[in-house]
């Protein structure tokens, strides 16, 4: 047995434990008598440590320990919360994300001890309890209630181990039961079991256990389990070997007794036969062949796990936690669609003359049917963006501290729903535009004051859903963008002539900010300001098929607003042809479709142009962008799909229109390089394939 | 799809590698049967605007998008010439997504040891790059070029065309 296949549960685990003591310790710091979140804290902090220490992480085991101390000091009423013990607390919690980083990486904590934080906590505890910080014995084993007896006296013996016991007994071995207690809190049961085997195969012999092996290693059996042990050792020895693996409750270890019950229901097997099966055991007297090449191979597979550390990475799936409805929604679907096959079948075997509106009626109903499975399939991929955003408010109150500002962050609409894979990618960029707020968006304490405004800064995150997208709102009450200042670094970076930048539109000038290399911020300071910021947001947003704007108001504050599809999957799309080529056009974009006749088109700068209902947008000829050749029917008017990208329209020309269609959206690949305007393909009902227009990226 | 059960009817010998053998114009040449995934039939392929002049665009194969490479225009033959015979080998490396190539003709699985193989330098096709092969194989009467399969289809940085 081996602990690395529970590795991938210990880091699932271990970052819920984080996130839990990370909302905890904010709340503490808030309200430091709250009983209810001290105990949740000291939880979390336990449950972290016995993980920790079952995967033999010694140093994350240690911290976790320490924190844990300082907990029980707070616990019993020793001391109070104070602002130094909450940072040293968020420090341990850093460090503990480190480990858990590293452990990702190479399965392995790596080598920083964090003498430091161990030391501050060791002295808060210290000054705590007036004493030495409490050892780990210092807890001492819960009062073994009545049930808790030695079970191992019921272990039956066959008459072929009893043979083996004559031979220990001859080789002057003792022969043990053992009873081992597992914590009721003991998470990963089959670990401390191996645990305890293996201490033990260093003294000795286990020659029985109940249950078996096998259950104890597929973590078949209740918290206790009970061996029968040969060792040349004394009993103190084994019971401590035992006890010094954690998250034992209590071992109890006593000198066996064979039953003759149990040996005379056996009797009657030939004493020859019993003679020779035990041979194999005589040659080697303190061991089976078995039992003791498995130590070897396993203390081998050790030192092949070390050396190799980087091919034990454990492999973190992208993993979706599912609810359980979700997947009996899905379940009673996929069954629903047995049963419409099922219709079909029987009713091509029925005679023709029902056939026909029998066969309607099931095809109706199979359409049914596959429009829920997609949709239940939709939602099994959604993910609350909670997951994201729950790391914020810890950011933004270290950001208080580093910045010296008092702020606040209000989130809403944490349970807004995404795609995974754009909640992965989400989180970078929310978390810049946060630190942008906090350094840039919200001037000083004093200076808020001196303005008449609450001292407190305020950043708002609100997620909501909005039709077929999802509105991410990053809002602040500070000063808001200076569009003169904006204007000015620009022309003094050679960004934008002075001409333009008397002809652009504040609006324009905002966007200027999403340039790469342009910051405002006069110094640069850690938390923001080296110019790549803004720039790396955009591309992020865009290549998740979102989009991003800036609203700012001077004094008042700005918001960046993050539109975002809702899934990625599959869109709604408006299917075009062009020759004889189709396309889809994603309909999110879609602003109107123009019948527009020659006589219509104007030139500007050579370019054509339209007049549509007052505003002037410029056309793109789709099939000259996308080498289509063109098609002998030439129709008297121009069919134009007006498609729009935040303010801006363009009209795309196009030869026909097929009409509104659900497209499932599929990657082309990475082996052909095609321009940014195709997004990928689909494949339509016939089985051809269309390829889907970025529309934006012509606007 | 039914020329991948002949193939694979074939016995595998213990020695040697087995490589398919196609033609592309007169020319013979062999693929590492183990990046094989299937071959098909020629079916209707949509071409990308603005991709490199050798990929012809993408087909449907069962509800996958696979992208389609021309072998001659790879390697700078003639254009083809869609026939009875045409087939698309999807090949798929470790790790890489699955892609088309478009050959005349599959025509057997041959077997060859270290012995009939010679590596190349001087008796490559003045016509392909030498990156792209891997050797020469020697059966029966016949020359076979072997392709080295993952440079034809993993691009340099030099040639997007």
């Amino acid at each position: 047995m081996d602990v690395s296949q529970y590795l991938e549960i210990f880091i699932d685990e271990t970052k819920e434990h984080l996130q839990t003591l990370s909302d905890q310790i904010m709340i503490l710091e808030q309200e430091p008598e709250n009983m209810d979140v001290i105990n949740e804290i000291f939880r979390a902090a336990h449950s972290l440590k016995g993980m920790a220490g079952t995967m033999g992480f010694k140093r994350m085991q240690r911290l976790t320990h320490d924190m844990e101390n300082v907990f029980q000091e707070v616990r019993s009423g020793n001391m109070t919360v104070q602002p130094e013990l909450v940072d040293v607390l968020f420090r341990g919690l850093d460090a503990l994300e480190a480990y858990l980083a590293e452990i990702l990486e190479t399965a392995n904590e790596g080598t920083e001890d964090n003498e430091d934080i161990i030391n501050t906590l060791n002295s808060i505890a210290q000054k705590a309890s007036g004493k030495e910080a409490p050892k780990e014995e210092a807890k001492p084993a819960a009062a073994s209630s009545g049930e808790e007896g030695p079970k191992y006296d019921t272990i039956s013996i066959t008459d072929f181990e009893k043979s083996t016991f004559e031979k220990a007994k001859n080789d002057n071995q003792n022969i043990f039961g053992i009873t081992v207690y597992l914590q009721e809190t003991c998470i990963l049961k089959a670990a401390r079991a191996f645990l305890v085997f293996k201490a033990l195969e260093e003294l000795g012999e286990v020659i029985k256990a109940v249950p078996s092996v096998q259950d104890i290693e597929d973590e078949k059996f209740e918290l206790d389990f009970s061996l029968v042990y040969f060792t040349k050792e004394d009993l103190e020895t084994v019971k401590n070997a035992i006890e010094s693996v954690s998250e034992i409750k209590k071992a109890i270890v006593g000198p066996f007794e064979v039953k003759d019950s149990a040996a005379t229901a056996s009797s009657e097997t030939p004493a020859k036969e019993e003679e020779k099966a035990a041979e194999p055991e005589n040659k080697q007297p303190a061991a089976s062949a078995a039992v003791a090449k498995q130590p070897a191979a396993q203390k081998k597979e050790a030192a092949a796990k070390k050396a190799p550390a980087k091919a034990a990475k454990p492999t973190v799936g992208r993993t979706v936690r599912v609810d359980i409805e979700k997947l009996d929604v899905l379940m009673n679907l996929v069954s629903e669609l047995i049963i419409a096959k099922n219709g079909l079948v029987s009713v091509s075997a029925g005679d023709d003359s029902q056939a026909d509106s029998g066969f309607n009626e099931q095809i109706e109903y199979l359409e049914s049917v596959t429009t829920n499975l997609h949709e239940s399939v939709m939602k099994v991929r959604m993910v609350p963006i909670e997951s994201v955003v729950n790391r914020f408010p810890r950011m933004i109150r270290d950001l208080c501290k580093k910045l010296d500002k008092r702020m606040e962050l209000h989130m809403s609409g944490e349970e807004t729903e995404l795609d995974r894979t754009v909640i992965d990618e989400i989180g970078d960029p929310l978390q810049h535009l946060l630190r942008n707020s906090a350094d840039h968006g919200l001037e000083s304490n004093e200076e808020r004051l001196a303005l008449g405004k609450d001292e407190i800064g305020h950043i708002y995150l609100d997620a909501y859903q909005d039709g077929n997208n999802v509105t991410i709102e990053v809002r602040d009450d500070g000063a808001g963008i200076d569009v003169e200042k904006v204007k000015n670094k620009a022309i003094d970076k050679g960004t934008i002539t002075v001409e333009q930048a008397e002809a652009m539109s504040n609006k324009e000038i905002i966007d200027l900010l999403f340039r790469p290399s342009f910051s405002t911020a006069e110094k640069i300071t850690d938390v923001s300001g080296r110019g790549v910021g803004l720039d790396v947001v955009k591309t992020k947003i865009e290549g998740l098929g979102g989009s991003i704007e800036c609203k700012t108001e001077l004094g008042e504050g700005s918001s960046f607003i993050i539109r975002l599809p809702l899934t990625l999957a599959i869109i709604q799309a408006l299917m075009v042809e062009l020759g004889s080529e189709k396309y889809a056009i994603p309909l999110g974009s879609i602003l109107t479709i123009e019948d527009v006749p020659f006589s219509d088109i104007k030139h500007v700068q050579t370019k054509e142009v339209i007049n549509l209902r007052g505003s002037v947008i410029p056309l793109v000829r789709l099939d000259k962008i996308l080498d289509v050749e063109p098609g002998e029917f030439k129709p008297e008017s121009l069919t134009v799909v007006i498609v729009k990208k935040g303010d801006r329209q363009t009209g795309l020309v196009v030869d026909n229109l097929i009409g509104q269609q659900e497209i499932v959206i599929k990657p082309i690949g990475e082996y052909i390089h095609c321009s940014k305007l195709i997004s990928g393909a689909t494949i339509l009902g016939n089985g051809d394939i269309a390829l889907i227009l970025e529309a934006n990226t012509l606007v | 799809m039914d020329d991948i059960k002949d193939i694979q009817n074939v016995e595998v010998a213990s020695e040697g590698k087995q490589y398919i053998v196609v033609r592309l114009g007169s020319e013979q040449y062999g693929i590492d049967i183990q990046y094989i995934d299937n071959i098909v039939r020629m079916s209707k392929i949509t071409r990308i605007p603005g991709s490199q002049k050798f990929f012809k665009g993408i087909i449907n194969l069962r509800g996958e998008i696979i992208p389609v490479m021309s072998l001659r225009l790879k390697f700078n033959l003639e254009p083809d010439e869609y026939m009875n015979s045409t087939r698309i080998i999807i090949i798929k490396l470790e790790s890489q997504s699955a892609v088309g190539i478009i050959v005349d003709e599959v025509k057997e699985v041959v077997t060859l040891d270290e012995n009939s193989i010679e590596k190349t330098s001087a008796a490559s096709s003045n016509d392909i790059d030498i990156q792209y092969l891997s050797g020469v194989g020697k059966h029966d009467d016949g020359l076979i070029t072997l392709l080295n399969i993952a440079s034809v289809i993993i691009e340099k940085e030099n040639d997007k065309a």
